[in-house]
């Protein structure tokens, strides 16, 4: 009943917010809303020897989500609490009356627990999944030259993964977040490698003459679409995750790169300028002609499919300036989500709300629905191309 | 190949294969110039061959291959036409070719604008595009490598039209 009450207000939050649907109307006409967009909630310090540290991870969590608000415990609708104790961190979150909303119990690293129970508040309370603790990756200069690093999605536990002083760009992390797919010139040209995450093995898997780059795993981890030109042409490729199997999915005398999968597996975005500028279009994972989608812009890159299957976020350029616009697939609607300084390389977070994109070598992350953007990283010289898990 | 009339019918069938590829390049160029946001693309696009196996002992950044013999040709912005000003160029990268039995790597650039990947597809193109005009002048297929490496490796680090027309190009690695 609570839950069912609280999905309903905040669908009704987010109605009011989001700027075109009008789809939640109908499910909310009998709830009065508060003028905030955002649940409030009450955070008492979590007790145990790591509690500084859970605490701050889950408050972070749960504003980051764009779904809360920390407030005062008589302003708040509940109150997230709990103990951190033999290394387990029994997570309770209440209500006014004191009921029980939310109490599990989480094991595993301090982060690991905080962020798992971060996300079982954000869909107890919203229905909606939750981003904490995912994986992200991206190509950045600290060394001098580009490397692959990961890094948690709130920027913390940076790690270099390659150390090669070559030029190693365009990753890409598997659903799962356990492997990472990139393109590297470490023998010169350009190839696609993988490195599986936990053991740090690494493997060439697409190496054919010309370039191969920009791999995009399949929503369950078993395929790599990218870029090959192997046929005299830049065309998109399907291959399996070990590199086997290639099938080539386009054919055009244009450029095609930067694929990104429909959460089903069963078709693919990407650029192609086969007609003109830069342009998205949309193809069937089994080949077949591409259906250009209309965005009202001249110049559309690096498209990136939501997991909920609803959006297409990409780069425009408009008058020198690179900017992010969405494409709501329903009404077939851009909005474009940045202004000011170049915004590059969108990509979705597992919660279809959240953007990462880079701006002046720094990591952002923008909330798609309200503008707001955080800046997750910096001091790693440049970053750009930057990868999440799903 | 000891056969001097097959070779000259295999010269015509490549010259004509390569100028139709190299007349569809011109009529994609033209039309790029006033594109069209509507509709499916339908069709096929053969293209004129496909690029020989790769040599990995040597690579376009490999001290053994020759980066400085032939001038760097220069692209449009956003564009792979080859210009009527870099055929010159270009005649003197396939004479060479065709009195001489050594591999060419062609590496296509880009300037700073731009995305990474979608730069990089582009380079690539760029270098693709070199390779068909220097086959249709009569170069072998199978002794030239295309690379792409996007905006990496600028010839001017600057910013503004100047650097990134300097970038703009394709160069030739001639191997040892």
């Amino acid at each position: 009943m609570m839950r069912k009450l609280l999905f309903a207000l905040s669908g009704a939050a987010l109605c009011g917010l989001a700027l075109p649907p009008v789809s939640f109307a109908a499910e909310t006409p009998t709830i009065t809303i508060s003028k905030s967009d955002t649940i409030a909630l009450a955070l008492n310090p979590i007790g145990g020897p790591d509690s500084a540290l859970i605490t701050k991870v889950v408050q972070n969590d749960l504003t980051l989500s764009g779904l809360f608000s920390i407030a005062d415990a008589n302003r708040a609708a509940m109150t997230v609490g709990g103990a951190d104790a033999g290394g387990s961190l029994q997570g309770k979150v209440l209500d006014h009356s004191g009921g029980t909303v939310l109490a599990r119990a989480y094991r595993g690293g301090a982060r690991e627990k905080a962020h798992a129970f971060a996300n079982d508040i954000i869909e107890t309370l919203t229905g909606h999944r939750g981003m904490a603790g995912s994986t992200i990756a991206f190509s950045a200069t600290r060394s001098g030259r580009k490397e692959i690093y990961s890094a948690d999605y709130d920027g913390s536990n940076v790690r270099q993964l390659t150390h090669d002083g070559s030029i190693s760009v365009a990753p890409a992390l598997s659903p799962d977040g356990r492997r990472l797919a990139y393109t590297s010139y470490l023998k010169g040209y350009a190839d696609i490698y993988s490195i599986d995450l936990a053991s740090g093995a690494r493997q060439r898997i697409v190496k054919f003459p010309g370039t191969n780059s920009g791999p995009a795993f399949s929503p369950d981890g078993s395929q790599i679409a990218c870029t090959v030109s192997r046929d005299g042409n830049p065309e998109l490729y399907v291959v399996n995750a070990n590199g086997s199997g290639a099938r080539r999915l386009t054919r055009t005398p244009g450029v095609e790169s930067s694929p990104s999968w429909s959460p089903d597996g069963r078709e693919l975005v990407y650029s192609s300028d086969d007609r003109g500028g830069p342009q998205i279009y949309r193809i069937s994972a089994g080949g077949g002609s591409g259906q250009l989608l209309s965005t009202g812009y001249r110049y559309c890159t690096k498209p990136t499919w939501s997991p909920d299957g609803k959006k297409i976020a990409f780069n425009i350029r408009e008058g020198g300036v690179f900017r992010i616009a969405v494409l709501d697939l329903a009404s077939n609607s851009t909005r474009v989500l940045t202004s000011g300084d170049d915004a590059r390389d969108p990509i979705w977070g597992p919660d279809s709300r959240h953007l990462l994109f880079t701006r002046g070598g720094n990591l952002l992350l923008l909330d798609a629905q309200n503008g707001r953007t955080v800046k997750i990283l910096d001091g790693l010289g440049s970053i750009s191309e930057p990868a999440w898990s799903r | 190949m000891s056969n001097p009339r097959f070779a000259t019918i295999t010269r015509i069938a490549r010259l004509s294969l390569a100028a139709s590829v190299v007349l569809s390049l011109g009529a994609c160029a033209s039309f790029k110039k006033k594109p069209e946001y509507a509709g499916s693309s339908d069709g096929d696009f053969i293209s004129g061959s496909a690029l020989p196996d790769r040599n990995e002992s040597s690579s376009f950044l490999s001290e053994s291959v020759d980066k400085s013999r032939f001038s760097p040709v220069y692209f449009g912005f956003d564009s792979y036409s080859v210009e009527s000003s870099e055929e010159g160029k270009l005649n003197a990268v396939a004479s060479f070719l065709r009195n001489s039995s050594q591999e060419l790597i062609i590496a296509g650039f880009t300037d700073e604008r731009g995305t990474a990947e979608y730069n990089r597809g582009l380079g690539e193109k760029r270098a693709q595009a070199v390779r068909s005009y220097l086959l249709s002048r009569g170069a072998d297929a199978s002794r030239i490598q295309t690379t792409s490496f996007g905006a990496e490796m600028p010839a001017d680090p600057g910013s503004g039209e100047a650097a990134w027309a300097k970038n703009r190009r394709a160069e030739f690695g001639v191997v040892r």
